[in-house]
């Protein structure tokens, strides 16, 4: 017998209702944070930056590809970072190709964005099979500017940063291995979701949520938060190719 | 100019951090939901089921494929559909590449459809999916979960104004407004302890919305999901937009 309380189907569902209904509250107050997320001023961006990608240097604007929305994810792979990006954001990354096509015709633009020079984002993008345009902001103020990365000289100022540093954990020191990079390099990446809008020629930057929120985290978790046995509460990844069998 | 509100750099970063602090109690609040979610009695499944899976017929412990979790996405695929249901689908597009991520993590995720295995096969060809998709034809499984309805249950709203996106829908996948509405959407969850099955967790409809991963984005842009007032819905299956 497994150690979990067993009931009736009745007893199982009179259970469910209860928390059908915290759910129910749960969907409400989502519905009032979208609406205020919409509530937000839009910011004009005045300092033009230049991208790498795929197809060549491209400014801010240009990166909308005709679209009027452009929404971008910050993958964790720094220009230090010797094998490969963030396995957690790279199992966030696996999941967007299924919606691209679908966020493009809302007249939404979805591309990710990692500080590592093309040619590593394009040789990691060919290796996880990804479709989604990714740029890169190597050399460029942009992920400064709009929190997406930290200089070295802010991140020595953060003391939980430095405390991370110093004295990390094992499954940190663990992610330091799988990106082949120290720490002190490895953890000046945000990994952020970023939102642009632009309108008559002019580019706004409208939103950024960063981690710990949950949107920022592979979309299976939302799977596995219905799941019945609790995982690891450490934030342990793997790339898909690289799973220990 | 555009008709939003503009602002500084300082007036956004201030109304910013106000609605952060709403997000991280909407987070709080979701992992206590999850902690809930588990607390729920587990129930013996004491029917025996057998599907149709590519790999033969399989009983629903036989499903777990060696994990000791099992999650089932209800895809709308009845046995009168030519084509599976449009929002199923685009559902699936985001399901398929989180199986090899589960099955690392003692669970495995499939769909199941009450459609015969043949019809479900091709059109997983045709839309490139590799996850296991078992056939309940021939069960009730999806019937016992509420996910099934006969014409005589659905008649009530038969007879009532079918909203246009119903008739959109069913029209998508080659069938008539009572064969789409016939299936419903779900999410059911197992555990396999000691060689039984418990049923552990079931959502349907509005609890369903998470699964679709395009809204979650669309939820972050500037515009929203800007839907109201469109008669029909602007959803289509991967390979038939018109190309932008």
């Amino acid at each position: 017998m497994p150690e979990h309380t067993i009931a009736s189907r009745e007893q199982w569902q009179a259970a469910r209702d209860e928390l059908a209904e915290l759910e129910g509250e749960q969907a409400k107050r989502n519905e009032e944070i979208k609406r205020k997320r919409l509530e937000l001023p839009w910011v004009p961006v005045e300092k033009e930056y230049e991208f790498d990608t795929e197809d060549g240097k491209k400014t801010l604007a240009e990166l909308f590809d005709g679209r009027s929305q452009l929404l971008a994810y910050n993958i964790m792979f720094g220009p230090d970072y010797t094998l490969g990006a963030c396995p957690g954001c790279t199992s966030l990354g696996d999941g967007l190709d299924g919606t691209l096509v679908h966020v493009n015709h809302r007249d939404v633009t979805l591309i990710c964005f990692s500080r590592a020079p093309i040619e590593q984002l394009t040789a990691y993008k060919r290796r996880m099979g990804w479709q989604f345009p990714y740029v890169s902001t190597y050399d460029t103020d942009f992920p400064f500017d709009f929190g997406l990365a930290l200089t070295e000289e802010r991140a020595q100022q953060i003391p939980e940063l430095k405390q991370m540093i110093d004295d990390p954990p094992e499954w940190l020191e663990e992610w330091s291995q799988q990106v082949g990079a120290e720490l002190k390099d490895g953890l000046r990446e945000n990994p952020s979701w970023i939102a642009f809008a632009r309108e008559n020629g002019t580019v706004y930057h409208t939103y950024t949520v960063s981690a710990p929120d949950p949107f920022v985290a592979p979309y299976f978790d939302f799977l596995l938060e219905r799941t019945p046995k609790a995982g690891s509460p450490e934030p342990r990844a793997w790339r898909k190719d690289e799973y220990p069998d | 100019m555009t008709g939003h509100r503009i602002g500084t750099q300082e007036e956004w970063q201030a109304e910013r951090d106000a609605l952060l602090a709403q997000e991280k109690e909407l987070t709080r609040r979701n992992d206590e939901l999850a902690v809930k979610r588990r607390a729920l009695p587990w129930v013996p499944v004491e029917k025996e089921y057998e599907f149709d899976t590519a790999d033969g017929r399989k009983t629903l412990a036989e499903l777990f494929d060696g994990r000791s979790q099992l999650l089932v996405y209800h895809f709308m695929f009845g046995p009168s559909y030519e084509a599976g249901c449009t929002v199923c689908s685009s559902i699936a597009d985001t399901l398929d590449p989180q199986v090899v991520h589960l099955r690392a993590r003692d669970a495995t995720l499939i769909c199941s459809s009450r459609a015969p295995l043949e019809k479900l096969l091709a059109y997983r060809e045709r839309m490139g999916w590799s996850f296991n998709w078992a056939s309940t034809a021939g069960n009730d499984f999806h019937r016992d979960l509420g996910l099934a309805h006969t014409e005589e249950e659905l008649r009530p709203f038969l007879e009532g104004d079918i909203p246009p996106t119903v008739e959109q829908m069913a029209e998508a996948s080659g069938t008539d407004v009572a064969g789409y509405v016939s299936e419903g959407p779900g999410l059911s969850v197992y555990a396999l302890a000691d060689g039984t099955v418990y049923r552990t967790y079931v959502s349907s409809a509005r609890g369903l919305e998470p699964a679709m991963a395009y809204y979650g984005l669309l939820d972050r842009t500037p515009l929203g999901r800007h839907e109201e007032g469109e008669q029909t819905h602007w959803l289509r299956r991967h390979d038939e937009y018109d190309t932008a």
